[in-house]
């Protein structure tokens, strides 16, 4: 299952690495990290910073993002990128939390999902934000889990969509595995 | 390649339950003692719209009376594949219960719902874990089969379409 876009290759050892410090401490022999264990490995290198720890379904959304082998697991390479991804989230993120409140309002989270590139009808950023917000506000928590989920519905439809016209198939099997590993 | 219309085993008629015995049932979901089952303590497991006549956020107790058939419908499908009598269905048995419900599902793909639906964290699912996956498959379904006019199992969309379709469920 070849798989291009993530990446290059290893440049560098890993054991130079400050990231690696984080995740080898939790990952422990077998070289992999687990939901719960990337919550913590997450939430010890300061990635939320002054925002509440991710919850355990976000951590698992992110596992599942990258899991190529699907084995619920994450290895350090996959680690490495989340960790990339993530720092460019939380920067969308901070820039619209302009009180620091640690929550953005709906309308924000429809520019931010704009401003990543993804080109929504209002119906369907309308729904998005309904989905994700609390009381109209949307916590950085929330929103990760929301990236997550638009990246990877992105890359099942795009895989899907052989002649890149915007249009995909989906037989019924396929669409029920690939939406509830989601 | 038709053949994708998972189904509900038939529900029983039974007679109905004692009302001590569903009033205590009640009270036990009813954790803050208000009377009235608010969402986090009846949980995702079952859809509080289909049962909250008024709108309040919350069901009482005649309301809840009404949730119970649903309940014990789930029980009695629950029991049927829980062969083991532990309380859990593991990977195996969440197998038989969906193929039983006529879904084709990959092996690999029971090791990514357990993960995903497994809230107790023990590699099986509880009792409201299972009605949990089997509502939100039941819904995908749902959403599916209005796409697929014309019934052959496949559907062509568009990526708006696709995302609105996933977001409205899960």
């Amino acid at each position: 299952m070849a798989f291009s876009g993530y990446g290059a290759g290893p440049g560098g050892a890993p054991q130079q690495d400050p990231l690696f410090g984080y995740f080898s401490a939790i990952a422990g022999q077998d070289g992999h990290i687990s939901a719960d264990e990337l919550q913590r490995c997450l939430t010890q290198a300061g990635i939320t910073g002054s925002y509440q720890p991710f919850n355990l379904e976000t951590c698992r959304l992110m596992i599942n993002m990258l899991d190529r082998d699907m084995s619920c697991t994450m290895g350090f390479q996959e680690f490495k990128e989340l960790w990339q991804v993530l720092n460019g989230w939380r920067g969308t993120f901070v820039s619209y939390d302009r009180d620091g409140s640690g929550t953005i309002e709906g309308q924000e989270l429809e520019h931010a999902i704009t401003s990543m590139g993804y080109h929504l009808s209002p119906q369907a950023k309308n729904c998005i934000m309904k989905r994700y917000s609390t009381n109209g506000r949307i916590r950085f928590d929330d929103f990760v889990s929301c990236c997550v989920r638009l990246r990877a519905l992105t890359d099942q439809f795009r895989r899907r969509d052989t002649t890149q016209t915007g249009n995909a198939s989906f037989h019924y099997d396929d669409f029920i595995q690939v939406t509830m590993s989601i | 390649m038709a053949c994708h219309s998972p189904y509900r085993a038939a529900p029983h008629m039974n007679a109905p339950p004692d009302q001590g015995f569903l009033w205590n049932i009640f009270q036990r979901v009813d954790k803050d003692r208000s009377g009235v089952i608010s969402d986090s303590e009846l949980q995702q497991a079952l859809s509080n719209a289909m049962f909250d006549r008024e709108n309040k956020g919350g069901v009482n107790f005649n309301e809840f009376a009404g949730v119970w058939k649903y309940i014990t419908d789930w029980q009695n499908i629950f029991r049927t594949y829980d062969r083991d009598n532990s309380g859990f269905i593991d990977r195996n048995e969440l197998k038989q219960a969906l193929t039983g419900f006529g879904y084709r599902l990959s092996d690999q793909f029971y090791i990514t719902l357990i993960e995903k639906f497994d809230r107790q964290r023990k590699g099986q699912v509880a009792f409201d874990d299972f009605i949990q996956c089997c509502i939100v498959l039941q819904r995908l379904t749902d959403v599916f089969r209005r796409y697929d006019t014309d019934q052959d199992g496949w559907i062509q969309v568009s990526y708006e379409q696709y995302l609105s379709m996933v977001f409205n469920v899960v």
